[in-house]
């Protein structure tokens, strides 16, 4: 990381937050109980909040086809921001409605989908940025259950996923692996192209 | 130096999170005993939950009638509300009994129903589900599933056990040695589970606990060998040690399997699914740990010095501590 | 014979790509109910109507046809391209002729899977794309009341993967020489049925 990354690292999570704090959303409410303490629950949270795990997943194949160096600072950096944003999360009092999980399946599709070559320098920061954005839901929804203690969960569990689904797709070496890896991309891709048109028929009616 | 700071950092960390890492899983139990024409005694042993008496409350069916004065007795783990009732004409098969409170624990209570013509009926009321319905007979699928969620949970929330794994992890060196450590602490594990739900002996748990504690310890000065390139009779027959405290570690899990009152034909069924549970969680466990081994190496990985000392000062210091602690509940015999 | 035979094997898929189906149901049993129906409501969708099943499998018959790249460009531009079209239906933007626009795309895409005809990658992108939003402006928009718009938007693209990916597992056959000819005769009868739907469409 250089230090010009890291200031633009540090831009964009200025940015990204004075965005939640101006714009009104709502949060996707549904929490998970696995009877086993706060931390499991956060682990349950994320494993079965398709809004949640299918970005990370997305996130974690696209480093992975960019490099070991992509899929380490992703296992890094995605968890600590969503800790951080989680922490934001649980001390914002906010219904907010934008449709964050639609646009990181459009963007992170896309971009497996085209195989697109960012520079370090972009992946980095988008990085941190969907990290913090579905930190701070996760926070927002975590406050009426298992609160700060399921952070933690669900950073361990982001870890361990992370560290798993990028360094499977940086191990793939048949180019049609490879390929495989894109149509799944292109299929999230979709699904947030949808996701998007149902927020706006929500909007319309 | 670093080690000494790291030391300390951990035993502050452990006792941070004490009461969520030490956690042995105690059930509670309800149990319902007729005893005359619809009338039963209904005991509900709440245990102690972290020092407080449980937040959980059970709520009998509004048709229910209370004879007599309800008693209440507190013991070292438990309280015990005895209460005999009337259920009136509807009978006992549908009734519903609810748990307000128990949602936001991690505790499973049994219920048993015995009813006078000596049969019997069981099921496990977990936090997710804080209500059951009584039931004469349940399909075995029902019961198997039960028991397979107990022991997946008994062996996830057991830190204790996963440590010491991980503990057997860090000091074998190759994948048919793993194998061999893996599948004898499992075996042992499975006798005296066998062993003592089946009730052919049993352990007091405060020694047993601070015997598991040990175990722990004990791994720790062994990684730290391992990580200097020493060798020891662990390090070249780590399946022995894996035996001789998955031994103990069996014992341990029967804590969390509570079988009083079982029926009998039941009773071996419910310890395979339990043990089941416990093995597919051990799995889990271990599966996790080598594919994040993997990764570390596929995605090149190069940790700082201090972090690859992590895991075995984490093992050693955690059991150094449980053993501190539980020895002194021991001698206080708390 | 070629109708035989496309039949056999489409049998034979269905019921892998069945059984394919049937395995996220373990994964998603601690999801509640309404919302893992959603899943599977949006993973059938896509097989509800013949028009639809045709054109997809030809999409991915014609890509094994002309081989890599367009093996898999074709695939991952219908799906893209036909959310396009229910995105527009959502946003209540109105694309004319729908009905005749699929049964068009059944008769174009079983004529250059008849024909086994090569244009140039873009334009076969382009082609397929534009059929692809009249596809999505008929089907993707019917979300049953109460499940989860997501797990149906996933299931609905899934699904419409597995079709193309049914398509291509026939495709296969392509490598033999006899497998080229029933591979045309497939295109032949997509191409009819394209005639017949057409006929139903503008009557």
């Amino acid at each position: 990381m250089k230090r010009g990354c890291i200031q633009r690292t540090g831009a964009l999570v200025l940015g990204v937050l004075g965005v939640i704090f101006l714009l009104p959303a709502a949060a996707f409410a549904h929490l998970v109980t696995t009877g086993m303490g706060p931390v499991y629950d956060g682990i349950g949270h994320l494993l079965l909040t398709p809004e949640d795990l299918v970005p990370v997943i997305a996130l974690s194949l696209y480093c992975g086809m960019r490099g070991a160096r992509a899929g380490r600072y992703a296992m890094f950096m995605l968890p600590l921001a969503w800790l951080l944003g989680g922490l934001v999360g649980l001390n914002l009092d906010l219904d907010v409605t934008i449709p964050v999980p639609a646009l990181s399946f459009l963007l992170l599709g896309g971009l497996i989908a085209a195989d697109a070559n960012l520079p370090d320098q972009l992946i980095g920061p988008m990085t941190v940025m969907i990290g913090l954005l579905h930190g701070v839901f996760n926070g927002l929804v975590l406050k009426s259950g298992p609160g700060g203690p399921a952070l933690l969960g669900i950073m361990g569990a982001l870890f361990v996923l992370v560290a798993l689904m990028s360094a499977f797709v940086v191990s793939l070496e048949r180019p049609w692996t490879r390929i495989v890896v894109r149509v799944m991309g292109s299929w999230v891709a979709a699904s947030g192209m949808l996701m998007i048109g149902w927020y706006f028929r929500g909007q319309l009616s | 130096m670093y080690r000494l700071i790291f030391l300390f950092i951990f035993l502050f960390w452990a006792g941070l999170f004490q009461p969520a890492l030490g956690h042995e899983s105690q059930p509670g139990s309800v149990e319902l005993v007729e005893i005359g024409e619809d009338r039963y005694r209904v005991t509900w042993k709440a245990p102690i939950y972290y020092g407080k008496p449980h937040p959980a409350r059970l709520e009998l069916p509004e048709s229910w009638q209370t004879l007599g004065q309800p008693t209440e007795r507190r013991r070292a783990n438990d309280i015990v509300f005895e209460r005999v009732v009337t259920i009136g004409q509807r009978g006992l098969d549908g009734s519903i009994l609810k748990f307000p409170g128990l949602e936001t624990t991690i505790t499973d209570v049994y219920v048993r129903v015995k009813r006078a013509d000596g049969s019997q009926a069981t099921s496990v009321v977990r936090p997710t589900k804080p209500w059951t319905e009584l039931r004469g007979e349940r399909p075995w699928y029902e019961t198997s599933r039960e028991y397979l969620f107990l022991g997946f949970h008994h062996i996830l929330l057991g830190i204790d056990h996963l440590l010491f794994v991980l503990g057997l992890l860090l000091i074998v060196k190759n994948r048919v040695m793993l194998i061999k450590t893996i599948t004898s602490f499992t075996v042992a594990h499975s006798v005296t589970l066998g062993i003592a739900t089946l009730g052919y002996a049993q352990a007091p748990l405060p020694p047993l606990n601070a015997a598991i504690a040990l175990s722990i310890l004990f791994l720790g000065p062994e990684i730290v060998r391992v990580k200097r390139g020493q060798t020891s009779l662990t390090i070249r027959y780590p399946w022995l040690i894996a035996f001789g405290f998955g031994l103990l570690h069996g014992f341990g899990f029967a804590s969390g399997l509570s079988t009083t009152g079982m029926p009998q034909a039941e009773l071996p069924w419910a310890l395979l699914c339990f043990n089941v549970g416990v093995e597919l969680g051990q799995l889990l466990f271990v599966f996790t740990a080598l594919g994040l081994v993997w990764a570390f190496r596929t995605l090149q990985v190069h940790w700082p010095r201090w972090v690859l000392w992590l895991p075995g000062y984490t093992v050693g210091s955690l059991g150094a501590y449980w053993t501190i602690q539980r020895t002194v509940m021991l001698i206080r015999g708390f | 014979m070629a109708e035989k035979w496309t039949g056999a094997n489409l049998g034979f898929n269905i019921s892998i790509a069945t059984a394919l189906l049937l395995l996220p149901s373990l994964a998603w049993a601690h999801v509640e109910q309404g919302q893992a129906a959603g899943f599977f409501t949006g993973m059938e969708h896509p097989w509800s109507g013949l028009d639809h099943i045709l054109a997809m499998i030809a999409v991915g018959l014609w890509g094994a046809q002309l081989g890599s790249p367009a093996l898999w460009v074709l695939p991952i531009a219908f799906p893209m391209m036909m959310t396009v079209g229910a995105m527009m239906g959502l946003m209540g933007i109105p694309v004319p002729g729908v009905e005749v626009g699929i049964a068009l795309s059944a008769v174009l895409l079983g004529l250059m899977v008849l024909c086994e005809a090569r244009p140039k990658l873009p334009i076969s992108v382009m082609l397929v794309g534009f059929f692809a939003i009249f596809h999505g402006h008929a089907h993707g928009t019917e979300l049953p009341p109460g499940q989860s718009g997501l797990l149906y938007s996933m299931g609905f693209v899934i699904g419409t993967g597995l079709l193309h990916g049914v398509g291509i597992l026939i495709g296969l056959l392509h490598r033999f020489s006899f497998g080229r000819i029933v591979l045309r005769g497939a295109g032949a009868f997509i191409l009819g049925m394209g005639c017949f739907f057409f006929w139903q469409a503008v009557t």
